[in-house]
């Protein structure tokens, strides 16, 4: 049988970097594809490839068996191909209906024709569980059911070939069972699913073949039968989950680097920290549980009120920016694009930023003093290649590298980490890994926010688990496990270990 | 799909999604209501057939270029050439009308100015890629000159009859106003319409849900520009004759009306309710500070005072809290 | 190879060209006295749009820049002091009221958050209420002793105005690419959250950015009043989009984070250049000002692409 989508040999490069190399997949009817591979592995290059949102530099695209010269979107919809993308399509200022049809409007005289719609969008929504008010605007709702208003609109099309990408990485427990049985569903009405998902129970369960990707390259296409959770981790990782994360010796002191007693910021209510030198504190969670407000309120990035505080021997908060980096604390963001890097300017003004930032505005700057403490990052860190290029013109990693390293001339006593190895890519993991330690050893600070749990449990001296605006849990290196860590994230208490 | 389609359940979608929109822009309709009052108080004179007229005759024309701009920003881009464009219009009406067009030719001659200039403008900023707010301040050069050419100096006629019409006792400008209103209504009503606001929010989103996002933009634009020489017909209309620097004024008020009625420079932000009543809000301040004896001067500081605080205060207490 | 596919040297390089064609076609053109004018004019707009360029590339935009000419070249004719021979002091007082008017430009745009375009033309219209109040619709002459030598003096042959602008294009070059404080600047204007987690103090530099344009408008003001001799409601009219005009053409990005005051140096004259031009071309009002228009579209869509940024 043709398959109803596949892709054959497509490459695809972003600023001369590759990253997507002579890569094949088919999706047959009536069978849920797994697409795994870590972050920056090429996988929503794949899916913007299959749908048409960018051309292949190389390699084909099949529709039914036949290639198609130059797939646009306009193209894949016909196709009957549907994508739940990560980053949402929706419109914050439109109805869940009005989202739902976009582009897909039902008409009656030249008009869209609002009671089709409510109807044809109530029974979509009907499929995902969504009971909102049809009329409820978009941005009234919160990310787990505007991702349900994404996946509705996706099935409003009815489409032949369903790709997901990460759709259950915001929903709630229910949410994903809804979501679960519903692909069940529509595989056995002979659907053709994609599935990309970071939990591989969910995968194991759900999908019956799988393609892996690593840093571009197909390594797996096969059926997951007769294959076990560490099976498809070695195929992600290349090599055995526990090399990835280095060796290291607790460096923790008794002294505190940073002290805060009841503690506010954003959705962070009366929070009590000390963060102790030489040590790697993890800060863990479900996402948005107010875990970034936490490092921003530190960081005098947001407002922040306390009953006492002391910030590396000086009473008080910081209150901005460069106070706090003049108290020796220095924040890396987890979004590099939005908040970390300045892509359109060259590497070295990025890692310069910080000093252009703290120096008197009107002294003259040295243009190969610049560039010799830029050379000398880049070397130290392992970046390659011109550093007068565009910060966009490297790869995640990279550019993860370029945001920690501007911090390095100024010698932070606390480093913030906001989940440093978000789209980052394996090797590069294991660099940042290793740098947090050695920056412990020195005795310093560090206080790394991640959403990747094993990251924690390996890394981190002692880990805070952040549960609705509080700190939920402080799990000591003994009681450390994945286990420990979601239990306590979910609210599951195993109250022994909480400080 | 067949089935579900014929099965017409129940479910009231437009209303309720009209009613939605209230929401953002009560305060402002009770900001609108109180200087109403106000006004009602000064000039009693209002509640007649003829003050009612006149005031809804104030009000027109900076409602048709608070639209022109609104619908500009709700699709993310912005014309510095409104004012511009009004000059043209109205000298367009002002030479034709009175001659062998005819009233009607004139009106065409002036409908089709607006929607070319607008479609060309659009066609520039959308396809060709070119910041908006460059290329219309160029726009308004070459419009103004364009004005000034058709009509180097004051002058042209309206038929008197028309001028009646529509500036004399009768409110038919209130009964145009509502009609354009409800125009509009109907053009938000088709898939182009409403895809304004995704193509100004989330124009990859939206392109990806197969919205035509160039197009949308581009309609907006030469809407934008029919609405604005439209204004300029009428304050033709209003004073006789044309003026090649006439509606020069008009392109602050028309950002200063829609940014008053909650419309936002990021596109997809605001409503068209929004920026009608932030319109009236405007025109009855200045005709207020008409009535209390402020020189058309102090207006000039008065208005600038009052757009700045009138951004400002919202925002503040955003960051206060 | 970088130097000559870079932006200033391309709007140089049209300006030589616009220069050699029209010294051909129009005898007096290419005369010495005719170029020093122009570059006289140009200094100017080179002015206005020094800060302009600096508030553009920290990622805003200043439209009151026109209403600050015209209050630095009306309010200065009325202070008129006996007791300074020199007129210096009545010169530094304007430059201190429209520095101060820039400062208040930036206090909306940075605590208020009012978005750069209605902060600033809400001051511009602000600002033309307030002139009419001052001086109603008579021209003031002026009778400064600095400002009659700035706007008319030739020491070695080079107006004093050039002379002006050369001094000031230095500085905001230095400013602009060898100090601490100009690379803030990009970085705030390439992406502002970014900067901010950086260290960069936003609300100081965004003050300083409209602070400076305020400044530069208000020497412009003082320089179009010596060469004018007379201040009026209006004045200052064209240097609004003659300033944008010039910081576009000059390969500044409007959108902010990247260009060069050594782009719109050659901007600035080019636009004098053009219209020059078509006043010598001879035309009405209104086909020199869709001359003008056209031009500077044309110019647009032959170096104005923005490139796409993700």
């Amino acid at each position: 049988m043709a398959p109803l989508l596949a892709a054959r040999g497509v490459s695809k490069s972003f600023f001369g970097n590759p990253v997507l190399r002579d890569v094949s997949i088919a999706l047959q009817p009536g069978r849920v594809h797994a697409l795994l591979g870590e972050n920056g592995a090429g996988k929503s290059t794949l899916i913007n490839l299959l749908s048409g949102a960018l051309r292949p530099d190389g390699g084909t695209i099949e529709v039914d068996g036949r290639a198609v010269a130059r797939m646009t979107p306009a193209h894949a919809r016909q196709a009957g191909i549907a994508v739940v993308q990560q980053e949402l399509s929706l419109t914050a200022s439109l109805s869940i209906a009005e989202n739902i049809g976009l582009g897909a409007y039902p008409k009656r005289f030249g008009l869209v024709d609002y009671s089709a719609l409510a109807a044809r969008a109530k029974a979509a929504c009907e499929l995902v569980g969504l009971h909102e008010p049809l009329s409820t605007p978009v941005g009234r709702l919160p990310l787990g059911r505007r991702q349900m208003v994404e996946i509705a609109k996706a099935l409003y099309r009815k489409p032949r070939v369903l790709i997901l990408d990460e759709p259950t990485s915001s929903l709630s427990a229910t949410e994903t069972k809804i979501l679960t049985d519903l692909l069940e569903r529509l595989r056995s009405e002979g659907i053709a699913i994609l599935y990309i998902s970071h939990r591989l129970n969910e995968v194991m369960t759900l999908c019956q073949h799988v393609t892996v990707l690593k840093d571009g390259i197909c390594t797996a296409d096969r059926t997951l039968e007769g294959t076990d959770a560490a099976g498809l981790v070695r195929l992600m990782v290349g090599r055995d989950p526990g090399d990835l994360f280095p060796q290291w010796r607790p460096s923790a002191s008794p002294a505190n680097a940073v002290s805060v007693r009841n503690f506010s910021a954003g959705l962070m209510r009366d929070v009590d920290l000390d963060i102790r030198t030489g040590e790697v504190l993890g800060i863990g969670g479900l996402v948005g549980q107010g875990q970034e407000d936490l490092l921003l309120g530190l960081y005098g990035a947001i407002p922040a009120r306390t009953a006492s505080a002391t910030i590396n021997g000086t009473p008080g908060l910081p209150g901005g920016v460069p106070r706090a980096n003049a108290l020796g604390l220095a924040y890396v963001p987890a979004d590099r694009k939005r908040e970390g890097l300045h892509l359109i300017h060259t590497i070295t003004t990025n890692m310069m930023l910080p000093a252009f930032a703290r120096l008197p505005a009107l002294k003259l700057r040295s243009r190969r003093a610049e560039r010799e403490t830029a050379r000398g990052l880049a070397a130290q860190l392992g970046i390659k290649g011109d550093l007068a290029r565009q910060a966009q013109a490297l790869s995640g990693g990279n550019q993860q590298k370029v945001a920690l390293a501007k911090w390095m001339p100024h010698d932070p006593v606390v480093l913030l980490l906001n989940d440093p190895t978000r789209g980052v890519d394996v090797e590069t993991k294991r660099e940042i890994y290793l740098m947090l330690r050695a920056f412990a050893a020195a005795g310093k600070a560090v206080v790394l926010l991640s959403s990747d749990t094993p990251e924690l449990v390996h890394l981190c001296e002692r880990v805070a688990v952040v549960r609705d605006g509080r700190i939920a849990a402080m799990l000591e290196r003994a009681a450390l496990s994945e286990e420990a860590i979601v239990s306590a994230a979910m609210g599951a208490e195993n109250r022994k270990v909480a400080a | 799909m067949s089935t579900v389609s014929s099965a017409r359940p129940a479910v009231a979608l437009y209303w309720p999604v009209q009613a939605r929109r209230n929401i953002g822009v009560r305060s402002l309709f009770v900001v609108v209501l109180a200087f109403l009052i106000a006004y009602g108080f000064l000039f009693p004179g209002l509640f007649s057939a003829s003050g009612f007229a006149k005031f809804t005759q104030s009000w027109f024309p900076l409602a048709l270029v608070a639209m022109a701009q609104a619908i500009l920003m709700l699709t993310g881009g912005i014309s510095l050439a409104i004012g511009a464009t009004v000059s043209l219009g109205a000298v367009i009406a002002a030479t034709t009308m009175a001659g062998p067009l005819g009233v009607t030719g004139g009106a065409a001659a002036v409908a089709l100015t607006g929607l070319g200039i607008g479609a060309a403008t659009g066609f520039i900023v959308v396809r060709l890629r070119l910041p908006a707010i460059v290329v219309t301040l160029a726009g308004s050069f070459i419009i103004g000159g364009a004005a000034l050419l058709i009509l180097p100096r004051p002058g042209g006629a309206i038929p008197e009859w028309l001028s009646d019409l529509l500036a004399g006792d009768t409110p038919t400008a209130f009964v145009l106003l509502i009609v354009i209103v409800l125009l509009w209504k109907l053009y938000l009503a088709t898939p182009l319409g409403l895809s304004l606001y995704a193509a100004g929010e989330n124009p990859v989103g939206a392109y990806r849900s197969g919205v035509p996002v160039d197009a949308a933009r581009v309609a907006a634009y030469a809407i934008s520009g029919l609405l604005s020489t439209g204004a300029g017909l009428f304050v033709a209309a209003q004073t006789g004759s044309g003026d090649p620097v006439i509606g020069a004024a008009f392109t602050l008020n028309s950002i200063a009306a829609a940014v008053l009625g909650g419309i936002g420079f990021l596109g997809g932000q605001g409503t068209m309710r929004g920026a009608l009543a932030g319109s009236l809000l405007l025109s009855l301040m200045i005709s207020v500070m008409f009535f209390l004896g402020f020189t058309p001067v102090a207006q000039y500081v008065a208005q600038g005072l009052i757009i700045i605080g009138a951004v400002a205060i919202p925002q503040f207490r955003k960051v206060q809290q | 190879m970088a130097v000559l596919s870079s932006r200033p040297f391309l709007t140089v390089a049209i300006v030589a060209a616009v220069w050699i064609a029209a010294s051909f076609a129009s005898r007096g053109f290419g005369a010495y006295g005719h170029l020093r004018y122009l570059v006289e004019l140009g200094a100017v707009i080179g002015l206005v749009a020094a800060g302009q360029t600096f508030v553009v590339i920290a990622g805003g935009i200043d439209l009151s820049v026109a209403a600050i000419v015209t209050v630095s070249a009306i309010s200065l004719p009325l202070l008129s002091w006996q007791a300074d021979p020199t007129g210096l002091a009545p010169v530094l007082v304007v430059l201190a009221l429209t520095t101060i008017i820039g400062l208040v430009n930036g206090l909306g745009v940075a605590l208020l958050r009012v978005h750069p375009m209605i902060m600033t033309l809400a001051m511009a219209t602000f600002l033309q209420g307030l002139l009419i109040i001052i001086a109603g619709g008579s021209a003031v002459t002026a009778e400064n002793p600095l400002v009659h030598w700035l706007g008319n003096a030739r020491p070695a042959g080079i107006p004093a105005g050039v002379l002006l602008w050369v001094a000031v294009s230095v500085i905001v070059l230095t400013v602009m690419h060898a100090t601490p404080f100009g690379a803030r600047i990009f970085a705030m204007g390439a992406n502002p959250l970014a900067a901010a987690l950086s260290g960069v103090p936003v609300t100081s530099t965004t003050l300083a950015v409209y602070g400076i344009s305020g400044f530069t408008s208000g020497l412009a003001g003082v320089l179009v009043l010596g060469m004018n001799g007379q201040g009026y409601v209006g004045i200052g009219d064209p240097y609004l989009l003659a300033s944008i005009a010039a910081v576009v053409l000059g390969g500044t990005s409007i959108l902010g984070g990247l260009g060069t005051y050594a782009g719109t140096i050659p901007g600035a004259i080019l636009l004098v250049t053009i219209t020059a031009l078509i006043t010598v071309v001879n035309a009405s009002p209104g086909w020199r000002s869709i001359l003008f228009g056209s031009l500077i579209l044309g110019l647009l869509l032959l170096s104005g692409r923005e490139q796409a940024r993700r």
